[in-house]
């Protein structure tokens, strides 16, 4: 199978710039061997292991939720639901790499169940910040802003499983073998998916 | 837009989108972890994926009773009294298909071949095979003393009638299917 040219290392590099790191304390920041111990501390069912992870991860899901269209209230209730069934299902956990995977596959999961029972709502805008930028004028920032707000009603146009991909690791940060992990399909067809999704941004949000 | 422009755009988005979330989510989180997590047990898996799989709960029980009478038929699991699970898995079926006065017609019959089976007769109640079209279709018969049968019809008439007529309403039954 031919090697997919728009989703090569250099271009998903763009997916995790470096400044944002401190987005959040997830469990990304672990090192590989402290993955590990958190996690075989979880599947020995500490209860602190599970409250770190509650701390490390809570906002990354909460947003995740509202990324994917979820209004405030919304959003906390998932929040919790996904750490509910995370609690239940922990003995599916089988090692500290698959730990990011595994939580936001169970958030994914929670949201798509959630607009199954509730097929009638619509998507909530998730509110935009205007991002202070010295090195473009005014007039240059009102158009990227427009811009920004075009794309954001793309993706929340795009269907579940293409939205689910893009902010899963565009706007999530995780790497591809990991988001792929996260939405339960091969790493190939994640970067199918997300090609797809990509081509579909680009032909709603023009230059 | 350029593929470049665009995950940059899509980077700039998720720092826009950026927000606080109530202080007390993660509090309210850590008051509903278990005080005992425990794995999940190799026979409960089985449930677990019928969970995860988000099947819907009819179709899961449905499933289940399929899965039960198909063993049943695959091991014979079947006794002379029609007391066996493969015998009630059969009823609920039929009982399920039926509209709701073939329901409470069936109910009411089958109690009673409960009742006669407690008192040792030889019933055979025929449930899912009556035509409830046909008004002298079997549903339940038992042999008397004097070597007649009596039989309740699918209208709930009660009849004595000989071993031959029997034999005759039963082959009408037959044709009929």
């Amino acid at each position: 199978m031919a090697k997919n040219p728009e989703l090569t290392e250099q271009n998903t590099a763009l997916a995790h710039p470096k400044n944002q790191q401190n987005v959040s304390e997830g469990i990304q920041s672990l090192t590989e061997k402290q993955q590990h111990s958190f996690a075989a501390s979880l599947i020995a069912g500490e209860h602190a292991a599970a409250a770190e992870l509650v701390d490390r991860n809570y906002l990354q899901i909460y947003l995740f939720m509202r990324r994917l269209g979820h209004s405030c209230q919304v959003s906390e209730d998932l929040t919790q639901e996904t750490f509910l069934q995370a609690w239940h299902h922990i003995g599916q956990l089988r090692d500290g790499r698959a730990l990011d995977g595994w939580l936001y596959r169970i958030a994914g999961n929670t949201s798509k169940l959630y607009w199954r029972k509730h097929k009638s709502r619509e998507t909530t805008n998730i509110e935009t910040l205007e991002l202070p930028d010295s090195s473009i004028t005014q007039h240059h920032r009102v158009e990227y802003n427009e811009q920004l707000s075009r794309l954001k009603i793309a993706i929340e146009k795009l269907p579940f499983k293409l939205k689910e991909a893009i902010v899963i690791h565009y706007m999530q940060h995780l790497s591809i073998a990991k988001a792929a992990e996260a939405a339960g399909i091969r790493q190939g067809t994640f970067k199918s998916r997300l090609n797809r999704a990509l081509r579909i941004l680009r032909k709603h949000v023009p230059e | 837009m350029k593929e470049k422009q665009l995950q940059s755009a899509l980077n700039e988005l998720a720092k826009a989108t950026e927000e606080s979330v109530r202080p007390s989510l993660a509090e309210d989180i850590k008051q509903h972890i278990p005080r005992i997590l425990n794995p999940h047990r190799h026979g409960i898996d089985t449930i677990n994926i019928i969970i995860d799989l988000r099947i819907n709960k009819l179709t899961a029980a449905a499933i289940i009773i399929a899965t039960m009478i198909l063993l049943a038929n695959l091991f014979g699991w079947r006794d002379s009294h029609g007391n066996s699970i493969y015998q009630d898995s059969r009823i609920l079926v039929a009982y399920l298909l039926r509209g709701q006065t073939e329901k409470s017609k069936l109910l009411t019959v089958k109690s009673r071949y409960e009742h006669l089976l407690e008192k040792g007769e030889q019933a055979i109640y025929y449930d899912y095979k009556v035509n409830f079209n046909n008004s002298s279709a079997v549903l339940l018969q038992w042999k008397l003393p004097d070597g007649n049968y009596a039989i309740i019809t699918s209208d709930l008439q009660e009849k004595t009638v000989s071993p031959e007529e029997l034999i005759e309403l039963l082959s009408k039954m037959l044709q009929e299917k």
